[in-house]
């Protein structure tokens, strides 16, 4: 007799058999098979529930099932053997179409026991390991896996990811998903959030702000400004799950710059006026204060750069009531303290905000926000103070003198404004490329290739190119032809598709193309699934995005509006990764090696371009075509392509596919050649693109070289741009440069101790040394 | 401090080292997933 079953697990558990009966009558439910014998009971006898044929028959098939599993001679049967018998039980019972759905039944509970145990694991690798094993905390390199936040993020990710893939996507995107032939990024959000926006901080900062928390009143000098902008990037980043970004640095800056010249103006005269007439601040501060906002009222204000009309106007006021030679001097005075004033004060302000976006706290605090400046194109006297002291805070580093790691900031390029010598803020881009060569930021985004300059009409700062750091880029608006700016708009949500897996089962073009075809429409359908359900969100899901009129038109719904009709003005971006190696795939060269390669591959790009703009004629959105960042995803594809098509040379035999449509990093070959090959890509890919090259050495002894990479691109047509090289910092000395072996100031080798007075005696020649404490 | 904890300042610590992930830097290269490290070792200068 059968007293005890074993259980999946291995423990033993008394056995009972009305588990087996209910597991039958869920089956019979689901097939309807007693349906008529239950109606016909039922007509007969309706004192007696419906439930008693079921149940009954349930049982009588459980006894049969135990039968048969005792004639075998079982006496602990494990759950596998028992649910066997009872599939015999049911279809010699002549219950076929309830054999059926029991056999789905157990089929699908075995689904998900397998999805349940994945995820156990899952969670179990996150809890257990430190992120140095384990390369699923290191899956995103800005959040810090190790703390109690990261983690506590990657499990709500993990879940997530898992319920989208078991109950929300369609069957055939799913699979397409696991099976690594396409990538759904940021699939732990998909029910939740869009990528990322370009937020105008002009029309944020208008009449102030709420953050959810509390109201911000509209900011009155530069440190202000450069805090609530901090602020803003904070508060965006909680309501969308990619970056956030500034396209208006420079412009919105310098109101902040303009309202503290004009505060530092006013005290300085004043102060001027208290000395050299020896009256008191009570006599002379209310007579200047009510001349100056008079003054602002018909339009003459104090400027950075003295403008005549304030000059002399305030000259001749004053003078009505103090001595004119007095007034002239006082003038003077005022304007050269309020420049330094103010130039100080920008300075600190700068530092603070990066310094801010460094440290403060997002998504729980697991990560910094994940911060883009653009700027550049301003050629105001303010914004270029503010541009400035941004460089030269980002020069210094932060704290301890490390690299800011946060903004991103990229400087825009043009001709006649910043590229050459005499345009007016060519000193800013040299600084910008000495900083560079130092820092790694800027990044340089190139305002003149074609396809940027086409949306851009001076004057009109919102159609000048903008860049999220990472490559996202919109600015072309199938849906609204009037509006092609940056401004207020970003990307909805992006999918990657698996390039060389293509190439490596079609081996052939023509067939390359047919399949590639399928993937792109595959990949577009699950866009719009995705942008179904995003539409369905409602205004009150973004309280800061939408509810503070961050999204384009935003502004104009309600609380309880959903959202779909302001987020067309997004994009929807079909990705992909491994040019190089799909080509490697399907002619035996990479466009590095071969000009035909060159040639077949921008037919690809190409056509995969079109179908984007085709799909956006066709649904009246913007689809758009990206040149995947792919952090996480370098990996992912060829580990599973190693594993279904084994090491092919050139295509998986390395641990990563090569990022979008760059030349493989293990190739040699020229700076100039590289970026010259990589340029066409960047007109194709609308949807975002980046192209960098490796420098030896350091790059600050050789600041030629450096600008003329950057000319180079803006010559061959790079969109977006930038210089690598390594930026090693000893943190117990705290030199910052190229670090070999050893530590070329204080000369330790890694890992390896010094003596306190060495670290003395540094101190005194370099008094700025970070303050190092104890072992580390 | 004595001596011996003298001797040790600095001992077991790292250099940090920043490279370009993508687009965008992160912390340094022991914050890089598996397979962004061995792109990052296989990156070869390019000539100017």
């Amino acid at each position: 007799m059968i007293v005890t079953v074993k259980k999946r697990d291995g423990r033993e558990m008394p056995f009972n058999i009305e588990k087996i009966s209910a597991a039958i009558e869920k089956a019979f439910r689901a097939s309807g098979e007693l349906d008529e014998q239950i109606k016909a009971s039922q007509d007969q006898l309706n004192l007696l529930g419906n439930d008693d044929v079921l149940s009954s028959t349930a049982l009588q098939v459980a006894a049969s099932a135990v039968g048969l599993l005792e004639a075998e001679g079982k006496v602990k049967p494990e759950i596998e053997e028992i649910q066997d018998a009872v599939e015999k039980a049911l279809t010699e019972g002549g219950y076929a179409d309830t054999a059926k759905s029991y056999i789905l039944y157990r089929a699908e509970r075995t689904r998900i026991r397998e999805v349940n145990t994945r995820l156990m694991h899952t969670l179990r690798d996150i809890t257990f390991s430190s992120a140095k094993e384990s390369d699923l905390k290191r899956e995103n390199a800005n959040i810090d896996g190790d703390t109690a936040m990261g983690t506590m993020l990657k499990y709500g990710s993990e879940s997530a990811k898992h319920f989208y893939t078991m109950m929300m996507l369609k069957p055939e995107h799913s699979r397409a998903h696991s099976e690594g032939d396409i990538h759904i990024h940021d699939l732990d959000f998909y029910s939740l959030t869009m990528t990322c926006c370009q937020i105008d901080l002009k029309k944020l900062f208008k009449g102030g702000f709420n953050t959810g928390h509390g109201h911000l009143r509209e900011p009155k000098d530069i440190r202000s400004y450069a805090a609530l902008a901090a602020i803003a990037i904070q508060s965006n980043q909680n309501d969308q799950h990619g970056g956030q970004s500034i396209p208006n640095f420079d412009y919105a800056m310098a109101d902040g710059v303009r309202i503290t010249y004009r505060k530092a103006y006013l005290s300085n005269m004043v102060k001027a006026l208290i000395l050299l007439t020896g009256k008191t601040e009570e006599e002379i501060q209310p007579v200047v204060k009510k001349l100056h906002a008079e003054m602002a009222e018909m339009g003459m204000v104090a400027t950075l750069v003295p403008n005549e009309k304030f000059v002399e106007a305030e000259a001749r006021e004053l003078s009505k009531t103090f001595d004119t030679e007095i007034v002239m001097k006082a003038q003077k005075f005022a304007e050269k303290m309020a420049y330094e004033e103010t130039d100080k004060t920008t300075f600190q302000a700068m530092e603070a905000f990066v310094h801010n976006l460094n440290s403060m706290h997002s998504r729980a605090g697991a990560q910094t926000p994940f911060s883009s400046i653009n700027y550049g194109m301003c050629t105001e006297p303010e914004a270029r103070m503010a541009m400035r002291n941004l460089l030269l805070t980002t020069d210094e580093g932060l704290g301890g003198g490390e690299t800011a790691i946060f903004p991103i900031q990229i400087f825009r390029v043009k001709e006649g404004i910043s590229l050459n010598p005499g345009d007016p803020n060519y000193d800013l881009f040299k600084l910008a490329c000495k900083v560079s060569a130092k820092r790694l930021f800027p990044n340089f985004s190139f305002q003149d290739a074609p396809y940027n300059l086409q949306y851009y009409k001076p004057g009109h700062p919102e159609t000048e190119i903008s860049y999220m750091g990472c490559r996202t880029r919109v600015i072309g608006n199938n849906y609204d032809p009037t509006r092609e700016i940056s401004f207020g708009r970003g990307n909805l949500s992006f999918t990657s598709i698996n390039l060389p897996r293509i190439a490596i089962k079609m081996k052939s073009v023509d067939l390359f193309f047919k399949e590639l075809d399928r993937m792109l429409q595959l990949v577009s359908d699950q866009l719009m699934e995705r942008f179904a359900v995003q539409s369905r969100r409602k205004v009150k899901n973004f309280p800061f995005l939408m509810g503070q009129g961050v999204w384009i038109d935003s502004e104009k719904l309600g609380w309880e509006d959903t959202v779909g009709e302001v987020i067309k003005h997004g994009t929807l971006s079909i990705g992909f990764i491994g040019l190089a190696e799909t080509l490697v795939a399907l002619t035996g060269k990479h466009h590095g090696e071969s000009e035909a390669s060159q040639e077949l591959g921008l037919k690809i790009i190409g056509h995969m371009r079109e179908f984007c703009d085709k799909e956006s004629k066709r649904l009246g959105l913007n689809f758009s075509l990206l040149a995947t960042p792919a952090e996480g995803l370098s990996g992912r594809f060829v580990r599973m392509d190693k594993k279904k098509f084994g090491i092919i040379p050139g295509v998986t035999d390395r641990d990563y596919y090569t990022n979008s449509f760059h030349v493989p990093v293990y190739y040699k070959i020229s700076a100039f050649k590289k970026l010259s090959l990589e340029a066409p890509y960047h007109a194709l890919t609308n949807a975002g693109h980046i192209s960098y090259v490796e420098l030896d050495g350091d790059p600050t002894q050789n600041l030629d070289a450096f600008e003329k990479i950057v000319h180079h691109m803006a010559k061959v047509g790079i969109g977006y741009g930038s210089i690598n090289h390594p930026v090693d910092r000893d943190p117990v000395c705290g030199f910052v440069g190229v670090i070999g072996d050893c530590c070329p100031r204080c000369g330790r080798s890694e890992g390896h101790a010094i003596s306190e007075a060495k670290i003395e005696e540094l101190r005194k020649l370099y008094p700025g040394m970070p303050a190092f404490k104890g072992i580390r | 401090m004595s001596e011996k904890e003298l001797s040790k300042y600095g001992e077991g610590v790292g250099f940090e080292r920043i490279r370009r992930i993508t687009g965008y830097l992160v912390g340094t290269i022991d914050r890089f997933n598996n397979a962004k490290r061995a792109e990052v070792n296989d990156r070869v200068k390019h000539g100017v």
